[in-house]
This record gives C-alpha cells, structure tokens and sequence, in this order.
C-alpha cells in the first residue's frame, strides 16, 4: 500500500523497450525500487543509458511501465490527478520558439490549472527570481540555451508545487547561473518542497542533494543518505542475508547502513572494525558479496558503483 | 476548462507563427476581394442588366438569381477541393509538432489525460480553420448580398459542410500523425482520400463494368468505409441550389469513419511511449 509520506514511491518498477520490426528487447529499468520522502532533496546518478530518464518519464506517465508501479504522494501516478503538484523540467527541452518567456509560462501553468488572475501575478514575480525579468515578451527563439534552462525552471515553479522534477537542471549554464539555480532551489527546500534531480554532475548532488541513488543498467546499485554514502575513508562490506540480530550488532559498529535489492551495504571506518564484522559474518555462514576500500567524495562511490 | 482553452489558445498561436493561418486568410480575402471589386453587377428594375468580370462586360443569359447561385456553388465547390486541400496541407504540421520530444514530456507531465491533450489540439486546429472558411463564405454572401439583395442562408450551410469534412481528413492527419510523426505522410493519405472520392462515387457505373461479384462488393464496402467528401460536396451544393439533400447517408457514414479513425489515434496515443 503507498503512503503519502512519500513524495515518489517505486515499486519493482521495469520498463522493456522492443524495436518495431525485429521485437528485439531493450531492458532500460530493471525491477527498480526507491522511495522518496517528502521534504528531502533526492540526486538520481547514473551512466549515460543507464535508465533516469526512463525512470523520470515513467514517473510522469510519458513512458508506460512493463512491470511494477510508481506513486506521488500515495497516488497512482498514472493518474493525470497525480501530476497536479508536480513541477517538472525535462532534458533537451523543446519549448515552442514561437512563444514569448511570458506566454510559456502562462500556457504551462494553464495546463496545470492555474487561475488566469493568478497567473497574470505569478509570471513578473518568477521572471524576475530566475534572472529575467526584461526578456518576458522577447521569444523563446531568441534565447540562449541558458536562459532556456532558466525559464524552463520558472515553468517547472510556476503553479508552486510540492514535488519537483529535475532532468539536468543546470545543463548549458554558465557558473553564475548554476549559483543562481542552486540558491533558488535551497529556497525551495526550505518551503518544504520535495527536490527529486536527475544528474550526471556529481558535484552538484553531492552539494545540494540529502539522498541519493545510483542506477546501473536499470538496476538500483547504491541508494542512501550522502552523508553515509561519502562517509570518510573505510571499507565498504556488502552482505546478502544478514540475520537481524547480526544486522543491528553490525549497524553499531558502521559508520553508515545502507540496504538495496535484498543486500545491505555497511560502511566500517578501520580496517580493525572491517575484520571484526567479517569474522562475526562467517561465523554465521553468512555470504560477503564484496569488500571496498571507499573514499570520500561521492564521484568515487559512484565510479566504484557502476565499475563494479 | 483552462486547459482546453490554453491547448485551444496555442494551435491558433502556432498557427499564427507558421503563417498557416495568414495564408488562408489572405487566399480567402483575395476570392472577397475578387466579388467586391472585379465582379461588377448592374440591377435596372431587379432584373440583371450587366455583369462585368476585370471591367469586362459580360452579357448575362441567367438571372440574377441564378447568377447568385453559381457564385455560391462555385465558391463551395472551390472550398471541397483546393480549400480542403489547402487546408490539410497547412495543418498537417501542427499535429506532429506537439509529439516532438522535449516537448511531449512536458504536455505529459501536467495534470491533463493523454485524450484532453490530444483533442485540445485537433479542436484547435478545427477552429483554425473554421475562422477561414467562416470568414470566406460569410464575406462572399454579404458582399453578394449587399450587391444583388439576394439573401439565401441556405449558402452560409457550406461554413458547416466543409468544416464537417475538414475535420473528418484532420482525424486522418491526427492518426498518421501518431503513427509516424510525418506530416508529408499525414497529407498524402489524406489527399489520397480526397481523389479516391469521386472515382469511389461513380459507384452504379463501376458496377456495371466490373466482372467479378468480389470486386464489386470490395467496391461497394470501398465507397461505404472511405469518408464522401464528393457526395459531401455535391449535397452542399444541392442545399445551396434547392435547399434539399437527396440523401443523408453520405453525412452519417463520413461521420462514423471520422469516429473510428480519431478513435483509434486516441487509443494509439494513449498506448504510446514518448
């Protein structure tokens, strides 16, 4: 059963792309599970090809699931209903070039059911946050990829939503405005609004994001709060069946946990306390599928992630 | 609501933005323009005294309200076949373009069914081009009436007809459209509609010449399934003519194929992944 307590709830979710003519199968998301809690700010990493994008369109029902089911805030999110409080800004985006900063706006945010009173209020007041207040009745032709992303950013905010959907949010801009990008969504956060962004910049999630997940092959290979995840230099143990009494004895003696498709991931900071739990583990016939020495920065967990 | 109104709101923008919309207007302002200025009448008593055409005279065998009907009929006939081809042909593009990625996924992800999306655009295109074809046939018949005092309403019935068959084609156009994504291919099978048309019509000859029972059922089931925009066209001229249609059928039979096809577009829509 879904709960609303989470912003994005997966469950065992696939997708399997056939060609048209020789049926032949492309797995792109692969029995993936993830559960996003409302409030947080959620990094999905991955290689090129290995399934965000696909993950995100099924979220937003622009892809059909093979298998599996995907919730925002407990609700189907096939349901158009689902969709209301969603904030969305795709990759590679097309805005019609025909429209001017002012009229996208208002027609996205009319799609989503906005008031035209509320829109007319709204449009100056988001122009202005993402930096282009004098370019609203210019059109969308003339932009430059940049402020495309800008005002891709304003549509995705227009109509304030509780959950936002990030595909690379600050692709094509410059540093001044990722800065600028950034500050508007740690505003965001601070509402209360749920951040789910699709990335390939490491650094970035690993400034701005709480949790993230790794995806390989349409495969969650590595979920858990950053902070775990990059948590100084050690030795990662990843176990498959961990009795529950074993689990939390080794849970004290971790500097983080995590746990993802029936494998738990323990973080140990020496090399002493990496040996006891080995010990611990064999002595309860217990199968180590891998031992790691880990660094600190979230490129490397990512890089031994999809490597492995 | 809004959303109907703002998926409405941006076909009649794009339409604006490809100059669909000012090509039409102005092909329809030209035929205005040729019966407000180049088709001159003189009245004596009530009765047609001279027709001058590019400030020729033309001695007139009709009256005048014969005279009026011709225009009229000549105007539908125009607006059945390189209207509706004009008007396919200009719309082919729009619905393609909202299936482009990139911007797909963004129509998706808001709070609007697949279905809504979908007839929001084609309602839009409608209406496109119904403003066109309202605008041609209202001008004419004003025009023609304030020259000649003949007012038949009768004529302004062709706003309806060709708007009827428009959409029926544009259903087609949407199909392909989902299909393919391909305007050419979208404009072809709709124009590949409108000539099979009459050749499907001539229906009691082609049955007399064709030897084998199979080929003249597969003949008859070609002319019952296919939408009658000749037998639409020749019905629309009859009404402005005598006010009278000798059949409802080919109204009722074209509706149900525009039915099925823009069905079956939604149904592939909804199924599609983007």
């Amino acid at each position: 059963m879904p709960a609303d307590e989470f912003a994005i709830q997966a469950d065992n979710l696939s997708k399997i792309f056939r060609t048209r003519w020789s049926r032949r199968e492309v797995r792109a998301v692969d029995g993936l599970s993830l559960q996003v809690r409302r409030g947080t700010t959620y990094g999905l990493l991955g290689a090129n090809g290995a399934g965000k994008t696909t993950f995100v369109k099924m979220l937003l029902s622009a892809v059909h699931p093979t298998a599996g089911s995907a919730f925002l805030f407990g609700r189907p999110a096939a349901l158009p209903e689902a969709r209301r409080t969603i904030g969305y800004l795709p990759e590679n985006h097309r805005f019609p070039t025909y429209l001017t900063g002012q009229s996208m706006l208002d027609f996205y945010a009319a799609l989503s059911g906005m008031e035209t009173s509320a829109r007319r209020r709204r449009i100056p007041e988001l122009l202005e946050q993402v930096g282009l207040k004098d370019w609203g009745d210019v059109r969308l032709g003339k932009y430059s990829k940049g402020m495309l992303q800008r005002v891709g950013l304003a549509q995705a905010l227009m109509h304030y939503p509780t959950l936002l959907i990030l595909d690379e949010p600050s692709d094509g801009v410059d540093p001044v405005g990722r800065r600028h990008i950034r500050e508007i969504l740690t505003a965001l956060e601070e509402k209360g609004v749920t951040i789910f962004i699709n990335s390939h910049l490491l650094v970035e999630v690993e400034a701005f994001c709480q949790e993230v997940a790794i995806i390989d092959k349409g495969k969650l290979a590595l979920g858990g709060r950053v902070k775990d995840l990059i948590a100084g230099k050690g030795y990662r143990l990843t176990v498959a069946l961990v009795p529950e009494r074993l689990r939390e004895a080794l849970t004290e003696q971790a500097a983080a946990v995590s746990a993802r498709n029936g494998v738990v991931d323990f973080q140990f900071a020496s090399r002493e306390l990496v040996n006891s739990a080995i010990d611990q583990l064999r002595s309860e016939q217990c199968e180590i599928e891998s031992l790691l020495p880990t660094t600190s920065t979230l490129e490397d967990v990512f890089v031994r992630t999809v490597n492995k | 609501m809004i959303a109907t109104l703002a998926l409405v709101q941006d076909t009649f923008r794009e339409a604006l933005a490809r100059k669909i919309f000012w090509g039409l207007f102005g092909l329809s302002t030209l035929m205005i323009v040729f019966f407000l200025f180049l088709l001159k009448i003189d009245i004596v008593e009530g009765a047609l005294a001279t027709v001058s055409l590019f400030g020729r005279s033309v001695n007139p065998r009709q009256n005048l309200d014969q005279l009026v009907i011709g225009a009229y009929a000549a105007i539908a006939a125009f607006l059945y076949t390189w209207g509706m081809f004009l008007a396919v042909f200009a719309s082919a593009g729009l619905i393609p373009a909202v299936l482009e990625p990139g911007r797909i996924e963004l129509l998706l992800s808001k709070p609007v069914s697949r279905t809504h999306i979908l007839l929001g655009r084609y309602l839009g295109n409608v209406l496109v081009v119904g403003c066109n074809i309202t605008y041609l046939v209202l001008g004419v018949w004003i025009i023609l009436g304030l020259k000649t005092n003949i007012w038949r309403a009768s004529f302004l019935a062709s706003i309806a007809s060709t708007l009827f068959i428009f959409s029926i084609l544009l259903a087609v156009v949407v199909l392909m459209g989902v299909l393919f994504e391909s305007a050419a291919l979208a404009t072809m099978v709709a124009v590949v509609l409108m000539i099979m048309s009459p050749i499907l019509a001539q229906t009691s000859t082609a049955i007399k010449l064709l030897s084998s029972e199979w080929a003249r059922q597969l003949w008859r089931g070609l002319y019952y399934v296919f939408p009658k925009i000749y037998d639409m066209g020749k019905m629309t001229i009859g009404l402005i003519r005598d006010g009278s249609a000798e059949s409802w059928m080919p109204v009722w039979s074209s509706a149900l194929f525009g039915i099925v096809i823009l069905g079956a577009a939604l149904a592939l829509f909804q199924r599609r992944d983007f």
